[in-house]
C-alpha cells in the first residue's frame, strides 16, 4: 500500500532527484520530507513553495479564468537544478503539492514530470 | 490521573513527549481539544473548531456516511478504524495519512494555541482511529506557533476566529476579488455561524477557514466583531441586526401630506401630529419593538395586554436555536 513515505521514496528514484517533500500550500508547511532541500532547510523551502503555488493559483489568468482548468504542474528551472511542483488532488479538503528537486545535469524534465504525475495519482486514488 | 490544572498546553505536551508517555492531553476552555500521544509522538488531535477525519471524508463525499459508520462500529473498540478503511479498500494509505496529518495539525492549532487553559493528561488513553501517523511533538509545537504568527501577519484580530461571521452589506470598494474558498464562506455566513460552524458545515479545515476570514477582514469584506466585556461564545447568540438600524424618526415624516381632496387653503400647514417630544425620547430603545399599532384617538387607553412594555425577548432566541438545529441536521446528512 503506497503511503506518504513510500511516495517520497519513489520520488527519490526519479533520475537526478536530490530531495522531495509534500507541502501544504495554504500554510507553507512541509507535511513530509526526504532528502535534501535548497539551503538545507525544508521548512523555508516549503514556505517558498507555498508562495509560488498561491501566486500561480490566484494571480495568473490562464489558471484562474477558465472553469475547471485547474493548476497541475509548476516547473521552475535554474542554472543548477529543476524544481517541480505537482498539485495533489484529494477529494477531501486539503491543499497539497508534491515537490521534487532535481539536479540539472542528471535530471530529465519529461521523465520526472511523468513519474510525479503517476506518484501523485497513486497516492490518493486506488485506480 | 493528573488533576486538572491551568497551564500552557504546549508546555505540558513537551513534558509528556520528553517522558515518552502514551495518553491523551485534554485541553479545556474555548475551543479546547485533545492531543493524543503514543510513546511521546503525536498520533492524532481533535478540537470542536476543526473538522475531524470523519467529517472531512464524509462531508466531501469521499466516503458515504454508511461506510464511515460501519468502520466506526467495527473498529472503535480495537482502535483500528483508520486501518480498517484501508484494508476494506475504501481509502488508499496515502489518502488516510494525508487526511490524518491535515486534521491533526489543524486541531493541534486550536488545542495548543492558548497561552493558558485547563489541561489534564490521561495516561494510557488511545484514540479509536488508531496510530496512522507519528509526528514529532516539537514539530507540532513549532508549527502551532508559526501558524499563530501567520494569522497575525494577515490581520491581527483574534476575535475574528471565534465571533459569528457577518459579510458587510456593502463592499468598501468598486471591485472585489475573492477566492473560491472565500466565496464559499461568504455564501454560507449568515451572521450567526461562527468560523467553527462554517468549517464543520463545509468540511474545510478550521485553520484554513480562519485564514480566509482574516484575509477578508483585512479587505473589509466582513464585519469586525465588536469587543464586549464578558462576551462568551458559549452563550446563545442573539441575531446580529444586519442593516436593520434605520433611524426610528423616519416613521414620522416632517413633510406635511397634502391631499387633493381637502380644501385648498394655503394656511393648512399644521406641524405633523407625531412630533411631540415624548416620542423622540423613546427612540433609542425603539429599534427592537414590534411594529407600531394603529394610531389611536387622543385620550383613549391601550388594551390592557399591550399596555405593559414587554418586548418578546424569546422570539430571537428561538429563531437562533432553530437555525442552529437546522445547521446541525444539514451537517449530519
Amino acid at each position: 500500500m503506497p503511503g506518504v513515505d513510500h511516495c517520497l521514496q519513489e520520488a527519490m528514484t526519479i533520475p537526478g532527484a536530490v530531495g522531495a517533500s509534500i507541502v501544504d500550500y495554504t500554510t507553507g508547511f512541509p507535511v513530509a520530507t526526504t532528502g535534501a532541500a535548497p539551503n538545507e532547510d525544508h521548512e523555508a523551502a516549503a514556505a517558498g513553495t507555498a508562495e509560488v503555488v498561491q501566486a500561480a493559483n490566484s494571480r495568473s489568468l490562464f489558471v484562474s479564468a477558465v472553469p475547471h482548468d485547474l493548476l497541475e504542474d509548476l516547473i521552475i528551472t535554474t542554472a543548477g537544478g529543476y524544481h517541480l511542483l505537482r498539485v495533489v488532488q484529494t477529494e477531501f479538503d486539503s491543499r497539497l503539492v508534491l515537490y521534487v528537486w532535481l539536479d540539472r545535469i542528471r535530471g530529465n524534465l519529461a521523465v520526472a514530470r511523468r513519474m510525479m504525475q503517476r506518484l501523485a495519482d497513486e497516492l490518493v486514488a486506488a485506480r | 490521573m493528573a488533576p486538572t490544572k491551568t497551564a500552557a498546553p504546549g508546555d505540558l505536551l513537551t513534558r509528556v513527549a520528553e517522558a515518552r508517555q502514551t495518553g491523551a492531553l485534554m485541553v479545556g476552555g474555548h475551543p479546547g481539544g485533545a492531543v493524543y500521544v503514543f510513546e511521546g509522538r503525536v498520533i492524532y488531535a481533535e478540537s470542536p473548531a476543526a473538522p475531524g477525519v470523519g467529517e472531512l471524508l464524509t462531508s466531501s463525499g469521499r466516503l458515504a456516511g454508511r461506510t464511515w459508520q460501519n468502520a466506526l462500529d467495527l473498529g472503535t473498540s480495537t482502535a483500528r478504524v483508520g486501518r480498517l478503511l484501508v484494508e476494506q479498500g475504501h481509502l488508499t494509505q496515502g489518502e488516510l495519512e494525508l487526511c490524518v496529518l491535515g486534521a491533526t495539525y489543524d486541531a493541534a492549532y486550536f488545542a495548543l494555541s492558548a497561552e493558558s487553559a485547563p489541561v489534564e493528561f490521561l495516561p494510557g488513553a488511545t484514540h479509536w482511529l488508531g496510530a496512522v501517523v507519528h509526528i514529532d511533538a516539537a514539530a507540532v509545537g513549532r508549527e502551532v506557533r508559526r501558524r499563530i504568527r501567520l494569522l497575525d501577519e494577515i490581520f491581527p484580530n483574534r476575535r475574528i476566529d471565534v465571533a459569528p461571521v457577518s459579510p458587510v452589506t456593502r463592499p468598501p470598494r468598486e471591485r472585489v476579488t475573492v477566492t473560491a474558498a472565500q466565496w464559499e464562506l461568504l455564501v454560507h455566513a449568515d451572521g450567526q455561524r461562527t468560523p467553527a460552524d462554517l468549517a464543520q458545515l463545509l468540511g474545510r479545515a478550521g485553520y484554513a477557514t480562519i485564514q480566509e476570514l482574516r484575509r477578508m477582514a483585512a479587505a473589509g469584506l466582513i464585519e469586525l466583531p465588536e469587543t464586549r466585556a464578558g462576551d462568551s461564545p458559549e452563550f446563545v447568540r442573539l441575531p446580529h441586526p444586519r442593516g436593520a438600524s434605520a433611524p426610528v424618526e423616519r416613521t414620522a415624516p416632517s413633510v406635511p401630506v397634502i391631499s387633493g381632496v381637502t380644501s385648498p387653503e394655503p394656511t393648512a400647514r399644521h406641524p405633523p401630529p407625531n412630533s411631540d417630544p415624548a416620542a423622540a425620547v423613546e427612540s433609542p430603545t425603539a429599534a427592537n419593538r414590534p411594529p407600531r399599532l394603529a394610531r389611536r384617538k387622543p385620550g383613549a387607553k391601550l388594551p390592557k395586554e399591550l399596555a405593559t412594555d414587554s418586548p418578546p425577548v424569546h422570539q430571537g432566541t428561538d429563531e437562533v436555536l432553530l437555525k442552529r438545529i437546522r445547521t446541525a441536521l444539514r451537517a449530519l446528512r
